[in-house]
């Protein structure tokens, strides 16, 4: 029955001779051998030959006809009504010979040609992502608070661990250290402090970052006192702000503060 | 005979037949270009030769005579508007009932109140197909039954087989006047044979 299926089309191309001769010697051999095949045929040549019925009436029809004339009087009407066949323009004959069927594998050719040199050129020249300038992201208010406050926290750690160094050479100075020995260089990183309390001073303004901001407000008025000292140090100087870091307690302060905010990491 | 031995006795008759067919695209090619210079004699002569060719497509195609006789005059002009087309050497017989073809289904589509009467697309268990018992309907002659089968055909079926049929033209010549490959003349010759049979069995009693 399969191979019938696979015949089906053979059948109504066999009886009307258009198999090709391999075509018709396998179709042949199937149908000796196959009734339901053999059947089939016979009932499309009966189909067929009722078909045929309607030749006569064709034939009827092309007897009524009076073929001797009817060339002049087609001849008449179609030159009435275009008294000289139309010549082809140079556009329309450019257009035929470029689009001629011949010429379609040619086309394909150079089409499919830019097709894999666009992609080609797309995949060289392909930009890495980049947003484009005024696309929003679409993120939640929480998420965007909470990289401000980590932000803010570890902008705010950074400026406690430089402050601790500074105020650190000063609580530990002894005559024999070098640092304090060229004091334009404590000048410069306190200036410097003062420079990045000023950045870190909106993000301090955070509810959660109210304790850190009361501690780094003392540390700033420490470095202003020191910057308006004057270029040399005196003893007396140095002095004065060992005492106003030690009772303000502010080495401890920045210590406990920065484990602190080391432990609310976001 | 038997069946079997009538089918094959068919088929051979309707090959060697089809073989003795030959194109005589020569002389064609130079009375085209006569009618291209604007040879009325030229003209002529080919309506004379071609006219029956056309009229039998499209008589087939419609069974109406006024209607065929249209297509035939439309055709002409047609091919004597766009001659210049005509490229040498193409077959220019199908080049013409290309032509004739287009102008068929031009005509059919414009005519709507054929297209209501006649039932072109769809598949065969939509068609709206009489009732075995109809009485009228059993009592048409042949003719009948075949032609109000034909227009149940969709347009392209119904024009293949046309062709095939009463213009014995071959599946590859059918092909190139529809622009269609001959595996798909193929395919739709097969569906139109079975759903002639489907839509006639109740008349011819199977």
């Amino acid at each position: 029955m399969r191979e019938c299926k696979k015949h089906e089309q053979d059948r109504v191309a066999f009886l009307f001779g258009e198999l090709e001769a391999k075509e018709r010697d396998r179709f042949l051999s199937h149908l000796v051998g196959c009734s339901h095949c053999q059947r089939a045929i016979h009932e499309i040549r009966e189909m067929t030959e009722k078909a045929d019925t309607l030749h006569a009436d064709i034939q009827e029809a092309m007897d009524s006809i009076d073929w001797e004339s009817l060339p002049s009087k087609i001849t008449e009407a179609v030159l009435e009504k275009v008294p000289q066949p139309s010549r082809e323009g140079w556009l329309a004959r450019f257009m035929r010979i470029a689009f001629q069927s011949k010429m379609r594998p040619v086309y394909a050719g150079i089409l499919v040609g830019i097709l894999i040199g666009s992609l080609a050129t797309l995949l060289i020249f392909q930009r890495p992502f980049v947003k484009e300038r005024g696309e929003a992201f679409i993120v939640s208010r929480d998420f965007l608070e909470k990289v401000e406050t980590e932000m803010a926290r570890r902008e705010t750690l950074d400026y406690l661990d430089e402050s601790q160094f500074l105020l650190l050479d000063f609580v530990q100075y002894s005559p024999d250290r070098e640092e304090l020995r060229k004091p334009e260089l404590a000048f410069e990183k306190a200036r410097d402090l003062l420079s990045k309390k000023k950045y870190i001073n909106p993000q301090l303004m955070k509810f959660q970052m109210a304790k850190a901001k009361e501690i780094c407000d003392q540390i700033e008025l420490l470095f202003y006192e020191l910057t308006q000292m004057g270029e040399q140090l005196t003893r007396e100087d140095l002095e004065r702000i060992r005492r106003l870091i030690e009772e303000n307690q502010l080495l401890l302060k920045i210590k406990l503060l920065k484990r602190e905010l080391k432990e609310s990491e976001v | 005979m038997s069946p079997l031995g009538y089918i094959l006795k068919k088929s051979a008759e309707i090959q060697s037949m089809l073989e003795e067919r030959e194109s005589t695209n020569e002389d064609i090619s130079s009375l085209v270009e006569k009618i291209k210079q604007g040879d009325r004699q030229a003209f002529m002569t080919v309506v004379s030769l071609y006219q029956k060719k056309v009229f039998l497509l499209a008589y087939s195609f419609f069974h109406n005579r006024e209607d065929a006789m249209d297509i035939i005059q439309e055709t002409f002009l047609r091919f004597y508007q766009k001659v210049h087309l005509y490229e040498k050497g193409k077959n220019f017989k199908n080049w013409l009932l290309q032509i004739a073809k287009n102008i068929c289904i031009d005509h059919y589509r414009k005519d709507h109140s054929k297209r209501s009467e006649w039932q072109i697309d769809g598949d065969i268990g939509d068609m709206n197909l009489p009732d075995e018992d109809d009485k009228n309907f059993r009592s048409l002659d042949l003719k009948d039954i075949m032609k109000r089968s034909l227009i149940k055909l969709t347009e392209k079926q119904r024009m293949i087989f046309v062709m095939k049929q009463y213009n014995q033209l071959k599946y590859r010549e059918i092909a190139q006047i529809l622009g269609i490959s001959s595996g798909t003349v193929k395919s739709l010759h097969f569906k139109a044979v079975q759903n002639l049979r489907v839509i006639m069995a109740p008349y011819i009693g199977r």
